[in-house]
């Protein structure tokens, strides 16, 4: 009996369709944050919820034709018991509010994972929520009163570039999974997808030695260049104990300029191979080059990102990779 | 006790977890069937439960598809040759039975439970077709409760807390309840049934359609009550009150049996006073009212007083409880003739049977000259011989009548009944046995007459030229205590009488009525309420015509405002709790400059804004003034005052939008 609602046979796929354009159409899209206004849930009985008015049906039958009471004031108590238990299940979404949290960028090929922020402002608990989307659904999950909660949606992408999500539902089938509210939500959350990162192979370019103390003066340990006050959190190797022994407080050692190997990884060195092909073997270069430790410098076409190293230049650098145009 | 539980439930899968509570809220469905229901059906549910928990406990693997399909259909096949139909309550119970323990044995999934859930609902409602007590109300409640609750706890992703989905259930059945009552009063009724289903076979005790004295050794008294009967006025005194039940009109020369009695209208003339009551007969296997003797007006469309004045429903079975409203007069004439066909029948006996009888009336016919005097002369010699009423008589011999008239001279009115009417017959006055009820308790918190199966009586009836049938009770004649003052007087006290020592304890007794009086009360106002009731309804609601629409646009207008309510209840349940009163009152403040042209800019706080709003409407200087002082005053002053908060509500109020 649950088939036709749990299959995608065609009808009720392009039924789906139709209703999602639909709601699109009238909803537009989606602030941010949204609170789950009443009157866009909907409401239908899932399979469970047909069988249980079958079989209410059934009872009502019985009961006028015996001419029972006692079966038909059953009968009418669970049938009003249906109806309560689909004001909770509308009701278990009303009001919620929905926020996109941070995604985490992903490589070609894998899954990038949605967050998505629910937080419950009502004094009673949410009961059995889940996000949804055609390519998968969260685990459904309680939110506390006056609580929050993270749902994770997990989507496939397959090339580099801004990967959008730009539907999910927001799904309740709590009390009795008798009925099904959902409420469609376009909020345009978006995760950068870098390009998959070419297989090892091609050597990298040469490397360069460069020890410009005046570059960065925060990065690099290779000389001495004098000392500051104690901020927590310093390394307890830095602190300059004799200093301390001489009663002069806490100080730490600041060293200076680096002797940092470094690659320029440049476009116009790959010579022979096409657009993606290109940005894979870079991708793949400063995956090695930063788990080395190595600086490195992008050049492409209309974008010049000189040596630096560390995860916000690797991210700079990777982000440039998956929007490049040629 | 409870922490060995639930370390031994811990120890389960999720899924076994659930399955327990469902289990117990089948097991609570299905018990009332005990005793209605083969037996083998609630054994092969129990052992399929037993193993399957088993094999949830022992983590082994469900067996394979086939098996349980193969078992599936045998047991549908054994409930069809059980029944030899699936039609009816009992099949269909067995049925329902059956099917949720063979769901259990392959529940796999969150779907299988709630598939039997919904065959537990199935079974409670079942079990109230067969039996609407007062009692049962509150194990049905509990037992949906539970139903309910668990429906709920298996359908949560983490188990859900008992107490939390208790508190849920309850307060969800208590939201429902309104609507519930709303359609169980407006609902219209439809009389009669409209899809037949074969009579129920059920063990009444009661009268039936043959009478053998000589058979009975011990009368098995049950207290089990066969109706009960409210007077309109004063209630007929004791030596009136006979219920007219099957009449006997064949005799065999050992037992009696009704022949079957023809629907042809006979004619009564009453003399002297009318009584109208209403009768209230529990259900039996037949469809006989039990009338006070003799009845006169009843509705015609639902009974018919057949050919022997034996009323009867127009029905086949009075199978649920079942009240008419019927006027009697215990003094009558039979104005209608004796046909020839009936006066044979009725002056039958088998001549070689029963010899010392048959020329003992012949005897007493000759002395007494006429067939009133005969009559007399019979009672009389019940009366002053040395024949005694005893519950248990013994078995008499092939010549039933002779052995009790010349031997045993011991039996109840049965025997006295039969050996009168033999006599009578044998001497050519038309007469026949009348079984019935005699008596009753009279209920004084509710006003009414119970009868029961133990005030179950049969006396005789004879046809005399000129009067019609005439009612001889001979047990009045040996026993006048019986008729007077019922069974527990006319039995002597070394003869046991099931329940009469409790009948005269005043306590219980008081006890009984008062429990009978609440079920009576049940009864009339829940079991039975029906068309008559709505109409009555309908005229306290001051509606003058009541049609059936008027019943529908009540529950379409009882569906709204419960939808209206219950959305309006929930919104306002789930609606975030305003935390800080001053911060309300600054929102309001907002709103009320924004309408005036001067929205918040969200960078501003409250003194730029304020200021702002000032400049923008020079007018209201002086009090958005004031109003930024008390604001001030009360978010960042040292110690806030409640009269700040009440000017400040007072100073937003003032201000017009």
């Amino acid at each position: 009996m649950n088939l036709a609602i749990n299959l995608d046979f065609g009808i009720a796929r392009r039924l789906r369709q139709i209703s999602r354009r639909w709601a699109r159409k009238r909803h537009g899209i989606d602030p941010e944050p949204l609170t789950v206004a009443t009157r866009r849930i909907y409401i239908i009985p899932t399979g469970m919820g047909v069988a249980f008015a079958v079989m209410l049906l059934a009872m009502f039958i019985g009961a006028m034709n015996y001419a029972n009471n006692l079966a038909l004031g059953l009968t009418f108590l669970l049938g009003s018991l249906a109806l309560t238990a689909m004001h909770y299940c509308h009701r278990n979404l009303a009001g919620i509010v929905i926020r996109s949290a941070s995604t985490e960028p992903v490589f070609a090929g894998d899954e990038a994972t949605f967050q998505i922020a629910l937080e419950n402002t009502a004094p009673l608990a949410r009961h059995e929520l889940l996000v949804a989307n055609d390519q998968g659904t969260s685990l459904p999950q309680l939110i506390p009163a006056n609580g929050r909660a993270v749902f994770e949606l997990q989507l496939p992408a397959p090339r580099r570039g801004l990967l959008t999500l730009d539907h999910f539902e927001l799904i309740t089938r709590h009390p009795f999974s008798l009925f099904r509210a959902w409420t469609h939500v376009h909020m345009n959350m978006t995760c950068v997808v870098y390009p998959k990162p070419a297989p090892r192979g091609l050597t990298p370019p040469p490397v360069e030695t460069d020890t410009g103390g005046a570059q960065d003066s925060v990065r690099g340990d290779e000389e001495f260049a004098g000392m500051r006050p104690f901020h927590p959190g310093d390394s307890p190797r830095r602190i300059a104990w004799k200093a301390y022994a001489r009663e002069q407080g806490l100080q730490v050692k600041v060293y200076a300029g680096t002797a940092v190997t470094s690659h320029v990884l440049d476009w116009d060195a790959l010579t022979g191979l096409g657009t993606e092909a290109r940005l894979s073997q870079l991708c793949r270069w400063i995956e090695d080059a930063h788990a080395a430790g190595r600086a490195f410098a992008l050049r492409m076409p209309g974008l010049d990102i000189p040596a630096n190293i560390g995860a916000g230049h690797r991210q700079r650098c990777l982000t440039a990779l998956a929007m490049f145009e040629p | 006790m409870s922490a060995v539980l639930d370390h031994h439930l811990q120890q389960l899968t999720p899924l076994g977890q659930r399955m327990v509570w469902v289990i117990a809220g089948l097991a609570l469905a299905a018990a009332p069937h005990f005793g209605h229901v083969a037996i083998w059906t609630l054994s092969i549910a129990a052992t399929a439960t037993a193993l399957r928990m088993t094999i949830e406990i022992k983590r082994w693997p469900l067996p394979p598809k086939w098996v349980n399909t193969g078992f599936a259909v045998v047991a549908f096949i054994g409930v069809l040759a059980s029944y030899r139909t699936l039609n009816g309550i009992d099949a269909g119970t067995s049925l329902l039975i059956v099917m949720a323990g063979m769901k259990l044995m392959e529940t796999r999934s969150v779907r299988d439970l709630t598939v039997v859930v919904f065959l537990s609902y199935f079974a409670l409602f079942a079990a109230l077709l067969y039996n609407q007590d007062m009692v049962l109300l509150p194990y049905a409640l509990l037992t949906a409760g539970l139903l309910t609750m668990t429906l709920m706890r298996i359908h949560q992703t983490e188990s859900m807390p008992i107490g939390t989905a208790a508190g849920t259930t309850a307060k969800m059945f208590l939201q429902a309840l309104p609507l519930a009552a709303v359609l169980f009063l407006f609902f219209p009724r439809l009389p009669g049934q409209f899809w037949a289903v074969p009579a129920r076979e059920k063990a009444v005790s009661g009268l039936s359609e043959e009478m053998s004295p000589g058979d009975v050794s011990e009368l098995s008294l049950s207290s089990v009550i066969a109706f009960r009967v409210k007077f309109e006025g004063e209630p007929p005194p004791p030596r009136e009150r006979y219920w007219r039940g099957p009449v006997m009109h064949m005799f065999d020369g050992r037992a009696w049996r009704n022949a079957g009695s023809s629907f042809m209208p006979q004619e009564v003339a009453s003399s002297g006073s009318a009584y109208r009551y209403r009768i209230s007969l529990e259900p039996q296997q037949h469809n006989w009212i039990f009338a006070l003797d003799m009845p006169t007006e009843w509705d015609r469309r639902r009974a018919f007083r057949a050919e022997d004045f034996q009323l009867r429903a127009r029905q086949e079975q009075i199978a649920v409880l079942t009240s008419f409203d019927l006027e009697s007069t215990p003094t009558y004439v039979t104005t209608s003739g004796l046909r020839n066909d009936q006066r044979r029948l009725e002056t039958y006996v088998p001549r070689n049977r029963n010899p010392r009888t048959l020329e003992l009336a012949r005897q007493m016919r000759e002395r007494a000259g006429s067939d009133e005097a005969f009559i007399q002369s019979v009672l009389t010699k019940f009366g002053s011989e040395e024949y005694f009423y005893t519950l248990e008589p013994p078995v008499l011999a092939a010549n039933a009548v002779d052995d009790f008239l010349f031997n045993t001279k011991r039996g109840f009115c049965e025997h006295f009944a039969s050996a009168f009417t033999v006599m009578a017959r044998s001497v050519g006055i038309p007469a026949r046995v009348v079984t019935g009820y005699q008596g009753g308790e009279y209920n004084p918190m509710g006003d009414y007459f119970v009868v029961r199966q133990s005030d179950a009586h049969a006396w005789s009836e004879v046809w005399l030229e000129g009067r019609g049938w005439q009612r001889i009770d001979p047990t009045a004649a040996i026993a006048p205590e019986r008729i007077e003052r019922g069974l527990d007087a006319a039995i002597s006290a070394e003869e046991d009488v099931p329940g009469r020592m409790l009948r005269q304890n005043a306590v219980f007794s008081q006890l009984r009525m008062a429990w009978d009086a609440a079920n009576t009360f049940w009864n009339g106002q829940v079991v039975e309420f029906g068309e008559n009731q709505q109409r009555w309804l309908l005229e306290k609601l001051n509606i003058k015509d009541p049609r059936w629409e008027y019943l529908g646009v009540g529950m379409i207008l009882g569906l709204v405002g419960f939808f209206l309510i219950l959305s309006a209840y929930l919104a306002w349940k789930f609606k975030p709790r305003s935390r800080d009163p001053v911060a309300h009152v600054y929102e309001q403040l907002c709103r009320k400059l924004a309408k005036l042209g001067v929205p918040r800019q969200p960078h501003e706080g409250p003194n730029d804004y304020v200021a702002r709003a000032a400049q923008a409407r020079p007018e209201l200087a002086t009090q958005l003034a004031e109003v930024r002082t008390v604001y001030v005053g009360l978010r960042y002053g040292p110690a806030p005052l409640p009269t700040q908060l009440s000017r400040l509500k007072f100073l937003v109020n003032q201000l017009e939008a």
